[in-house]
């Protein structure tokens, strides 16, 4: 195709704005107007004579839980680009774990799961651990210090239509941080101020697909863990 | 905006609770459908987030930018139904679309403007261009929405919107 061709670029840039461009065409053409400004013109100029028919759908409020997954999926971005690693170097974990060998053996699982990666010492920041007091998941900060990541140290078994809901107590009544896969290599990644505070407890509580519809914990509390002194 | 591109999170929240409700609005209009619509919503979300960077005020709004991330993810989605019956919906509120004018001072201008112009078309190239922009027809689903070969409805639409453009530039 002739891409200097006005009729031509007029009528793509046409169909770009009101969506009817095939979606492998519509990616070429992103492809183009990115390095043509004046292509990107023509597509504003359509876009500001169309966009009036957007203000007719009516608003609607979007579930909580959309903007949940979406700060999970943010997160997970950043805390992806560094992956943790070197867990036997840190030596806040060997603080935090002289206790038992089964929170060692849990930390082993982990660490082989994760492989090893570039020297970097991501803390152990919680270990949540069930009523037994048998280690069931592991909170851990990345080389950004910024988010926590936690996931189960190997897979925990959840009734259908359940989910395990992650808490922060400290002092006050329980800050929901979002939900936790019952499986390993998902981790929840929370914002590491959230859980800043030693003493802090995490929790997990079982609670109906999706989360407590309260905003507070409505089912039992199956895991927790303090948050250790750094 | 400029808060997103340099990652501040408190800034993208903000712009969040700012523009989802139009946006899961855009969304349930063309999907039909609340988990589709709300997949959508998250995606163009995330989207927004990694491409931040990439967003130029001087090639239109921030909303018009969320807008077209949103509407195009819906469109994809709606696309990959499998039957063409399940993507077409019952969209007989064309008319009352149109007078549904929001009355805030700009938009509410910007549809009246656009309202008068769209009441100039023909009715059926009307709706190919509301059905295809509003509920993300594709032209084959106009085509058979509308009963018509899919060469005349492309030619309607290109022809309504050349018609749209000269009425509003002028």
């Amino acid at each position: 195709m002739n891409y200097r061709d006005p009729k031509l670029r007029n009528l793509l840039a046409c169909e770009y704005a009101m969506g009817l461009l095939p979606s492998r065409a519509r990616a070429r053409f992103e492809r183009l107007m990115a390095d043509d400004a004046e292509l990107a013109r023509l597509v504003a100029d359509w876009q500001d004579r169309l966009t009036p028919i957007d203000g007719t759908a009516p608003p609607a409020a979007p579930p909580r839980r959309v903007w949940r997954s979406i700060e999970q999926g943010t997160l997970q971005r950043s805390f992806s680009a560094t992956p943790p690693a070197g867990l036997l170097q840190s030596l806040a974990f060997w603080r935090g774990f002289a206790s038992t060998a089964a929170a060692v053996a849990a930390a082993l699982v982990l660490y082989i799961a994760l492989g090893p990666g570039p020297a970097r010492a991501p803390a152990v920041v919680a270990v949540l651990a069930d009523s037994s007091g048998t280690p069931a998941f592991i909170a851990t900060r990345g080389e950004r210090a910024e988010e926590v990541a936690v996931a189960p140290v190997r897979p925990q078994s959840l009734e259908a239509q359940k989910s395990f809901e992650l808490w922060a107590i400290a002092g006050g009544p329980p800050k929901p941080l979002g939900l936790v896969s019952a499986m390993p290599g998902k981790p929840l990644l929370v914002p590491a101020s959230a859980v800043a505070a030693a003493g802090t407890v995490l929790a997990i509580s079982l609670e109906p697909q999706g989360g407590s519809p309260t905003g507070q914990p409505t089912g039992p509390v199956l895991f927790q863990g303090k948050v250790l002194a750094n | 905006m400029r808060g997103v591109v340099r990652r501040d999170r408190a800034a993208f929240a903000a712009l969040y609770d700012r523009t989802a409700p139009q946006l899961f609005g855009i969304a349930l209009r063309i999907l039909r459908q609340r988990e589709e619509a709300e997949d959508v919503l998250q995606e163009a979300f995330v989207a927004v987030w990694d491409r931040a960077a990439s967003f130029d005020p001087e090639r239109g709004s921030v909303m018009t930018w969320l807008v077209t991330v949103l509407r195009h993810r819906a469109i994809d989605r709606r696309r990959r139904r499998a039957h063409l019956e399940d993507r077409l919906g019952s969209e007989e509120d064309l008319l009352a679309l149109t007078a549904a004018a929001s009355d805030e001072s700009d938009r509410g201008a910007g549809l009246a403007a656009l309202q008068k112009c769209l009441a100039e078309l023909e009715e059926r190239p009307r709706r190919a261009v509301l059905l295809a922009y509003a509920y993300g027809y594709t032209h084959e689903e106009l085509a058979k929405r509308l009963t018509t070969p899919i060469g005349t409805v492309k030619s309607w639409v290109r022809r309504s919107l050349e018609r749209l453009k000269r009425c509003l530039d002028g």
